[in-house]
């Protein structure tokens, strides 16, 4: 396995992806949930970028990433409308509290 | 070398960003997440998505992480999170691991020559109806966090009338 | 040009209809009941109008690019007789209704879904992608579990509308199986693509494919084991129970079988299960009728016997017969569910033992209920005797003997119970005191429109086989003119060994207090019925192992991220090792 760029590139997209899930999974802020979101989006970016040029078809991959950067960043901005909201409604941003399922 | 540097560097920012109490903090770390990012994209090959993930992901979401945290205020609770952290270690780096077991030996090749044609002609040549519809998501964005803020403006400004 | 336009309206104008009749508002209740009784009137319009232009053509076909082929749509005699007996008593009963559902609240609710349901048949029966008809299939259930609980502070009405759901959409997991092995071994989900090519699947798909379309039939047309969600439907208001549990819905499990059969008749016991649960439907829905007290539960038990027949016929490999029967008993059995919410608008009760004499107070309505009750006994001149003693005759050509035996025995018990329910109602002295009117001017229109059917449809019999020979592709039926098929019929043992039967019933009936000990001899079969044979209690049985189960597996839904995000890590780590262990 040498280390060229794209084995690196791909490491590093494993590792966002692996960040931004375990920081899914532990995060009780709901500001926090959304900087995981990013994290997870900008994983997702760099593995559409590599797969496109690596398949020969660059144009492609970049289009797609394209639009990943949009969604992603209109995911960012509702989000903390949301969470701006939840906080005046509700005066607390912890996920816990949160939930209004019967446990 | 270089390469491997910026690997180091986005790994360091986003444990950062996510173990930091502080959600400032937390947005800057993202914001140096994003810088290596784009860094990275660039020297793939790709300089206008990297160009727009810069500007988009440095600066515009960072900028919105300000206003919302400063608007939102801080949580000083110590929170518990609900998966014992050994167990969500466990299922992620098993995740990863297999993930990356999957696919990382199939790689032995190097970048191919850059395309022949550029990125402009192929975003509003093969991909156009996606180019619409992202107009259309940014549109809806918009009207979406407008229609949430004004109805926090009104019941605020109920409050202060009752 | 105008085909496809004639064609498309049909499926379309009720559904606009049902958008402009919903955003009319409950404010104005004139115009939300004329506008229905206007868009239905037009789309049946259209489809009798379609009638001579359709031999089997596609008429519409939707190219989509993805993997599910065109959208294609086509008329055929076996379509086209569905939509234009959908149409026509959706158009009848929508009339019946203005009358019936006068002063009640929730108007565009009500048309809505009713408008919405009668597009939803059509495209139903008339498409060839066997996707569209799963997509209309769930539409009609979903139509069906709307009205049934339409009154939705009535405890009974929702807990039998859901009830219908939940074992039509039983029906609905088999048609799915069904699709599913067509298209993974054939690649194609165009069902006469499908038919033609059906020998190149292996055998035990074919066999398991035929089961699952033969389940999905009898749930959905409330056929042995799921006959007991049709009773619990009788508590949707009474021009539903005529559209949808007698006329339409409850024909779509048939349609399935007469459409499939080419493909399935080789498959080993197939023709032999549909010809069983047929009959056992038939039997066991005559005897609950034969028990019963409510008047709509005796009218939705005839409707279960009458389909067994159907499905016995369609098992037999008699299409023209059972298609025949079909249109008949729509005509019919609308004309009695109709006549009997006249009854029940009136008198308000359902019960037929307070009721007795309403003959001299409803003259119009009595007259026109007897027209139907004697179509369904099959009396000769009314188009029930021409096409149940066809459907005999199909029988005993294509089936065992035995099972020909007991579908006499069934005729006999259609004569006993519809006359001990037409003596109940309207003869003898009246056994409380009700007060009864005669039927309103709409309702007036739709029953002597079917009563008018009743008398005339068996004319339609050569014309229709010919019909069928014709277009229906990939069936093969052998064309005779109308006075063979009359003659054919007439000069049958079979028929007047029908006859004899019936008669005998009727005389039981009329004897029945010299019969007296026989009676007591069978009281415990009698109490078995009114149980409707254990299958009540199997229904309980399962709705408390679902909810048990149900409130102990609460504990996972938490609402918290956490744990969701952890369920998707977790089935990815699950994805990923089968992944690289079948790698």
């Amino acid at each position: 396995m040498t280390l060229s760029l794209p084995m690196i590139a791909l490491v590093v997209v494993f590792i966002l992806l692996g960040v931004g899930l375990y920081a899914l999974l532990v995060v009780s802020n709901l500001i926090k949930v959304v900087v995981a979101l990013q994290i997870l989006g900008k994983g997702a970016v760099l593995a559409l970028v590599i797969a496109g040029s690596l398949r020969g078809q660059a144009n492609l991959g970049q289009s797609m990433a394209l639009t990943v950067i949009v969604a992603d960043t209109i995911v960012a901005v509702v989000g903390l409308a949301l969470a701006v909201q939840v906080r005046r409604h509700f005066d607390t941003l912890d996920l816990k509290s949160l939930t209004t399922l019967r446990r | 070398m270089w390469h491997v540097i910026i690997a180091v560097g986005i790994l360091a920012c986003a444990v950062m960003a996510i173990r930091v109490q502080r959600l400032l903090v937390s947005a800057l770390w993202l914001a140096g997440t994003s810088a290596l990012v784009a860094m990275l994209i660039y020297l793939l090959g790709a300089p206008e998505i990297a160009v727009i993930e810069l500007s988009v992901g440095a600066g515009l979401v960072t900028v919105l992480f300000v206003f919302a945290i400063n608007i939102a205020g801080e949580e000083n609770r110590a929170v518990q999170a609900m998966i014992p952290k050994p167990l969500a270690y466990g299922a992620v780096i098993l995740a990863v691991i297999i993930a990356g077991w999957l696919c990382l030996p199939t790689l032995t090749v190097d970048l191919p020559a850059s395309p022949a044609l550029t990125l402009g002609s192929s975003l509003w040549g093969d991909r156009a109806v996606d180019t619409v519809l992202q107009v259309v998501l940014i549109f809806a964005g918009v009207l979406g966090v407008l229609g949430l803020l004004a109805e926090g403006k009104t019941h605020a400004s109920l409050e202060n009338k009752a | 040009m105008l085909i496809p336009a004639m064609f498309v309206s049909m499926i379309l104008l009720p559904w606009v209809g049902a958008v402009v009749v919903w955003l009319t508002g409950d404010g104005h209740a004139w115009l939300q009941h004329n506008l229905a009784v206007t868009f239905s009137v037009l789309a049946a319009a259209a489809s009798v109008t379609l009638l001579p232009f359709s031999k089997g053509s596609l008429v519409l076909s939707i190219p989509t690019n993805l993997t599910f082929g065109n959208f294609s749509f086509m008329i055929d005699g076996l379509g086209m007789l569905f939509a234009a007996v959908a149409t026509v008593v959706g158009s009848l009963a929508v009339i019946f209704s203005v009358d019936y559902m006068k002063g009640e609240a929730g108007l565009g609710r009500y048309y809505a879904f009713v408008l919405f349901f009668i597009g939803a048949m059509v495209g139903l029966v008339t498409t060839a992608n066997l996707l569209l008809v799963f997509v209309f299939w769930e539409i009609t259930a979903l139509c069906s579990y709307a009205l049934i609980s339409f009154h939705n502070d009535d405890p009974k009405a929702v807990a039998g509308g859901v009830k219908a759901l939940i074992i039509t959409q039983i029906g609905g997991i088999g048609l799915l199986i069904g699709a599913l092995l067509f298209y993974s071994n054939l690649h194609t989900l165009d069902i006469n693509d499908i038919i033609s090519r059906v020998g190149n699947l292996p055998a035990n798909v074919h066999s398991l494919a035929a089961f699952a379309f033969l389940i999905a039939a009898a749930a959905k047309s409330a056929q042995f084991p799921f006959q007991t969600w049709l009773p619990d439907a009788m508590e949707a208001p009474t021009p539903i129970s005529a559209l949808i549990h007698a006329a339409t819905m409850v024909n779509a499990g048939v349609y399935l079988l007469a459409r499939f059969y080419p493909a399935f008749a080789d498959v080993a016991g197939w023709r032999l299960a549909v010809m069983i649960v047929g009959m056992l439907s038939a039997l066991l829905a005559a005897v609950m009728a034969l028990v019963g007290n409510d008047l709509k539960r005796v009218l939705a038990y005839s409707t279960v016997s009458q389909l067994g027949f159907m499905v016995y016929a369609v098992g037999a490999g008699g299409i023209f017969a059972s298609q025949f029967h079909l249109m008949s008993h729509s005509v019919f059995k609308a004309l009695l569910f109709l006549g009997a919410g006249a009854v029940i608008h009136s008198v308000g009760t359902r019960d037929m033992r307070l009721m007795g004499g309403l003959r001299k107070k409803m003259p119009l309505v009595s007259t026109v209920f007897i027209i139907g009750a004697l179509a369904l006994v099959g009396l000769p001149i009314l188009n029930g005797f021409w096409s149940k003693e066809l459907v005999l005759e199909a029988g005993l050509q294509g089936g065992p003997a035995w099972i020909f035996v007991i579908m006499l025995l069934v005729v006999s018990l259609t004569a006993l119970y519809t006359f001990r329910c037409v003596w109940l109602v309207f003869f003898g002295e009246p056994r409380s005191h009700l007060h009864a009117h005669d039927a309103g001017v709409a309702m007036r229109v739709a029953l002597v429109a079917l009563a008018f059917g009743s008398l005339t449809t068996w004319l339609l019999a050569g014309p229709f086989l010919a019909w069928l020979a014709q277009s229906v592709p990939n069936q093969s039926i052998e064309i005779k003119t109308g006075a063979e098929i009359f003659l054919k019929i007439l000069s049958a043992p079979a028929t007047w060994g029908a006859i004899v039967l019936v008669v005998l019933g009727l005389a039981a009936w009329w004897w029945r207090d010299r019969l007296s000990g026989l009676v007591q001899a069978f009281r415990g079969v009698g109490k078995a019925a009114a149980d409707s044979f254990g299958f009540e209690s199997i229904n309980r049985s399962v709705v408390n192992v679902t909810q048990v189960s149900a409130e102990a597996l609460r504990a996972t839904q938490t609402g918290v991220l956490n744990w969701n995000i952890f369920g998707i890590v977790a089935g990815l780590v699950i994805i990923l090792v089968i992944l690289a262990l079948g790698a």
